[in-house]
């Protein structure tokens, strides 16, 4: 088994987050904020009992699938931006099974989750079969694809799925078809389990079989790809497909392994930009399976820490955010740098 | 001596970053008012020595001097603001634009809507136009027009900058005939007007037609510089191909087999439709190399995708051992036998960010040997595979999990040739096999391609270096625009016969003629 290509990203990795800290401290001493009391605030939110750390790691549960996503993408030479319009769809498959469809405990559960993962390939196959056939830039119709879907979700879910009487949610998932949650003082469940799971197999796929070496070398040179027989078409079909499973994972795990709503509000307000925040979490993680969960875990961190920023330091949210944002952006310069070079250098 | 030159190089050497060497100090002289001609093949020199003229390259040692002056240029725009512009072989223009806006683009003053207010911009480049003689519609749209209009739009870009030292990289290699007696003319009187004017051809025809001096680059160094009055075809011909001191691979008299690979009336296209091989047929025997000479962009990228699964053919037929080949993917080729050697590892044959490991398996990813159950990769198989590829094939690598980009571009090929040769083919297709390779890897990879010969194979060898083509073919083949210009057993052509077939000249002296109207795009 070939080794992580670990050492040298994690510290480029590292030493952007410092950058970021310090561009987000510059912003808070702007304003007239503390810095070291606003990252205190920060860290110790995000980490500073069991409790804070689980409902960290359920903040980064969707956020390594929809990381994935993107991360297939790449590997694979493409720029599939469609987790968000995925994740939606899984989200509708899960509510679907897990609210309306009653069934024996544990298949329920599986059977709701399946659901989710299978809603999300299916809405990733259009792209993959325009882009196959007929070239149709994977860019434009994911774009196309997230809008298609953040309406037919709306609609399912005011129409379809509506809980009687409660207009703004789907009916929620049945308690056979719930993760279990791990402490009552978190709303992290299980369904992290089936999250790292899913990377790992990803990470096994694309690193230990043929058909994941066939991916990467499309990716990687997709002239050296068609000398070695490798279809192009094959290659785009798969990279979508375990992107939209990973995207509709994601998406099913709000709703049935995510307290305390356990189901789809009629906004989508419960998860919406989770398929967008992925990129940023893969571009961070460097597009790979396992970077992408350690990079979650920090997105993670800077979604719950963040939120004591505000209470402890007094920052204002907004602020909060674009520090976030900050920090963000120069974590991703290395990956983004190289992206742009290797498509420039064609 | 002569007055005091407009431009001077000396001593330029220049090493690429991947440690080709290009130039090994070449010097360089261009007086005001003088066209002249840098002859060379494929890979001579000629276009990097101009990049550095034009600021495009930095020399890596050397120096330039302009008007007597030392000048170090940091980028293009240093070199026009002496006077320096290269129009290259690839255009730079704004398709949908017309004429006009692609000439004044960047250079329309002060102001954001300063060029399109005004009338000055056009007035300029009328003025210029009366001044070369030349004819642009200015309002049409430059995708609306020919090739060879477009790169009047081109050099008139160059021009509009103030350039007074125009240099035009291959400016023939898109033109049809009557285009190119067009451009004589105005290149004539850009001479009277005392320009003067650097051109990079490898067509000796052209050489002696248009310029006033030549100056023949060989492997990055000057091998002849002479008044074109005083040059014949024969002369520049041993100048551009010369003899290079190379150990020699020896090459055994040896009785040829049955024909392995047979190709008849093979036609394909090239990236823009035209027809880019025209008909071409011929057979490769058991244990024998048939090496096909000529100056790159003559068909010969298009011929061996054909050959080798990478470009449908247009028409004609291809068999290996009585089997039909057509439109098999490279994959299906490779079963039957077909090894390739492509001309650009970087692009083609390897994947730079993989490790040696992965990349000795390229193109071998489904075989059985490198397999487990549910198509896991048996990485302990191809690692052991792997390191016998480095060991057998002298590749220097520190281990076989380095990521193939950080090998020196002799090792890169050791290892591609090497995977290539141990899949045990029937037919290898070599194109360029040791271009840009250090003299040890050189001599190694034609040891290895006669070997394969002496064991029987069929080798098929396409490369632009004519002393490689010499010391290995059995027979020999000089393409020039989609054709064979001539074919005969090694000993049957002199080097000089085939530099002047490389240049478009058939050795009876009369200028080869293009068979069909369309050119040979580059």
């Amino acid at each position: 088994m070939k080794r992580l290509p670990l050492p040298r990203p994690l510290i480029e990795s590292l030493v952007t987050i410092s950058i970021g800290l310090v561009a987000g401290a510059l912003l808070m001493l702007l304003f007239d904020y503390n810095p070291v009391q606003a990252y205190r605030a920060l860290f110790v939110g995000a980490f500073g009992s069991l409790e804070d750390i689980l409902e960290t790691l359920a903040f980064a549960t969707p956020l390594m699938l929809t990381a994935l996503t993107f991360a297939v993408g790449v590997r694979g030479g493409l720029f599939n931006i469609g987790a968000e319009g995925q994740m939606y769809l899984g989200a509708i498959g899960a509510t679907f099974v897990a609210g309306l469809l009653p069934l024996p405990p544990g298949l329920h559960l599986a059977a709701a989750t399946a659901a989710g993962m299978l809603f999300g390939a299916l809405w990733a196959v259009p792209p993959a079969l325009l882009k196959a056939w007929r070239g149709v830039h994977e860019v434009i119709s994911t774009i196309m694809c997230n809008w298609i879907a953040f309406y037919l979700a709306t609609y399912l879910a005011i129409n379809f799925l509506a809980e009687p009487g409660r207009a703004e949610r789907t009916a929620p998932a049945l308690v056979t078809a719930r993760y279990p949650v791990l402490t009552e003082d978190a709303s992290l469940t299980a369904a992290i389990f089936v999250a790292l799971a899913f990377c790992l197999v990803v990470y096994l796929y694309l690193w230990g079989t043929r058909a994941g070496y066939e991916l990467r070398l499309a990716g990687e040179n997709p002239d050296a790809a068609r000398y070695a027989g490798v279809k192009g078409g094959k290659v785009i079909l798969l990279s979508f497909a375990i992107g939209g499973l990973a995207a509709g994972l994601a998406g099913a795990t709000q709703i049935i392994g995510r307290p305390p709503a356990w189901s789809l509000y009629a906004t989508l307000g419960n998860v919406i930009t989770l398929g967008f925040d992925g990129i940023g979490v893969a571009l961070v993680g460097r597009n790979h399976p396992i970077g992408g969960v350690l990079a979650a875990v920090l997105f993670g961190a800077l979604a719950h820490g963040g939120r004591f920023m505000e209470y402890h330091a007094g920052v204002l949210s907004e602020l909060v955010r674009a520090i976030n944002g900050l920090i963000v952006i120069t974590l991703a310069v290395p990956e983004l740098w190289m992206l742009a070079r290797r498509r420039f250098s064609r | 001596m002569s007055p005091q030159p407009r431009v001077e190089m000396r001593g330029i050497h220049k090493v690429y970053p991947d440690g080709t060497v290009a130039l090994r100090g070449v010097d360089f002289r261009l007086q005001q008012g003088e066209i002249v001609g840098l002859l060379g093949e494929n890979g001579a020199g000629k276009t990097t020595l101009m990049k550095i003229l034009s600021g495009l390259l930095r020399p890596t040692r050397g120096e330039i001097m302009v008007d007597g002056r030392l000048a170090h240029f940091r980028n293009p725009s240093d070199a026009l603001r002496v006077g320096i512009g290269m129009v290259h072989q690839a255009f730079n223009l704004v398709p949908p634009y017309t004429a006009l806006q692609n000439i004044v683009l960047g250079q329309e003053g002060a102001g954001p809507l300063a060029s399109f207010r005004t009338d000055e911009p056009r007035r300029r480049v009328a003025a210029l136009l009366t001044e070369t003689g030349l004819e642009i519609p200015l309002d049409d749209p430059v995708e609306s027009m020919p090739i060879g209009v477009q790169q009047r739009v081109e050099i008139l870009k160059t021009l509009y900058r103030g350039t007074s030292v125009l240099i035009l990289d291959e400016p023939t290699s898109a033109l049809a005939p009557v285009e190119v007696h067009d451009l004589s003319q105005f290149l004539k009187r850009l001479r009277t007007g005392g320009k003067s004017v650097v051109f990079i051809t490898h067509k000796l025809k052209e050489v002696l037609e248009l310029s006033d001096r030549v100056v023949v680059l060989r492997n990055g160094q000057v091998t002849g510089e002479i008044a074109t009055v005083q040059a014949t075809p024969e002369g520049l011909a041993e100048m551009m191909v010369g003899r290079k001191v190379v150990a020699r691979v020896s090459r055994a008299a040896r009785p040829p087999g049955a024909p392995v690979l047979v190709v008849r009336d093979l036609r394909a296209a090239n990236d823009q439709g035209a027809s880019a091989v025209k008909g071409l047929s011929f057979e490769v025997r058991a244990g024998e190399v048939f090496g096909i000479a000529g100056v790159e962009g003559n068909g010969q990228s298009e011929l061996v995708q054909a050959l080798t699964g990478l470009r449908p053919p247009t028409g004609g037929e291809i068999t290996l051992d009585g089997t039909r080949l057509l439109n098999l993917n490279p994959l299906e080729l490779y079963r039957r036998g077909l090894g390739h050697i492509p001309e650009d590892k970087a692009r083609f044959g390897l994947a730079l960010n993989f490790d040696l490991a992965e990349n000795s398996i390229l193109s071998r990813q489904g075989e059985r040997t490198f397999l487990g159950a549910l198509g896991r990769l048996n990485w302990g198989r191809i690692l052991a595979y792997a390191r016998d590829l480095v060991e057998r094939f002298k590749v220097l690598a520190p281990n076989v999990r380095t990521v193939v980009r950080s090998l020196s571009g002799g090792n890169q090929q050791r290892l591609l040739v090497g995977r290539e040769l141990s899949k045990q083919p029937v037919v290898i297709v070599a194109v360029h096999p040791t271009r840009g390779l250090d003299i040890a890897s050189t001599v190694y990879i034609r040891e290895l391609l006669m070997q394969m010969r002496d064991d029987g194979k069929a080798v098929l060898l396409i490369s632009a270096d004519l002393d490689e083509v010499l010391e290995l073919s059995d027979r020999i083949a000089v393409m020039y625009e989609g054709v064979f210009i001539g074919t005969a057993k090694t000993e049957e052509f002199t080097r000089e016969e085939i530099g002047l077939m490389m240049g478009g000249i058939t050795p009876k002296g009369s200028a080869y003629e293009t068979p069909a109207s369309a050119p040979a795009a580059d």
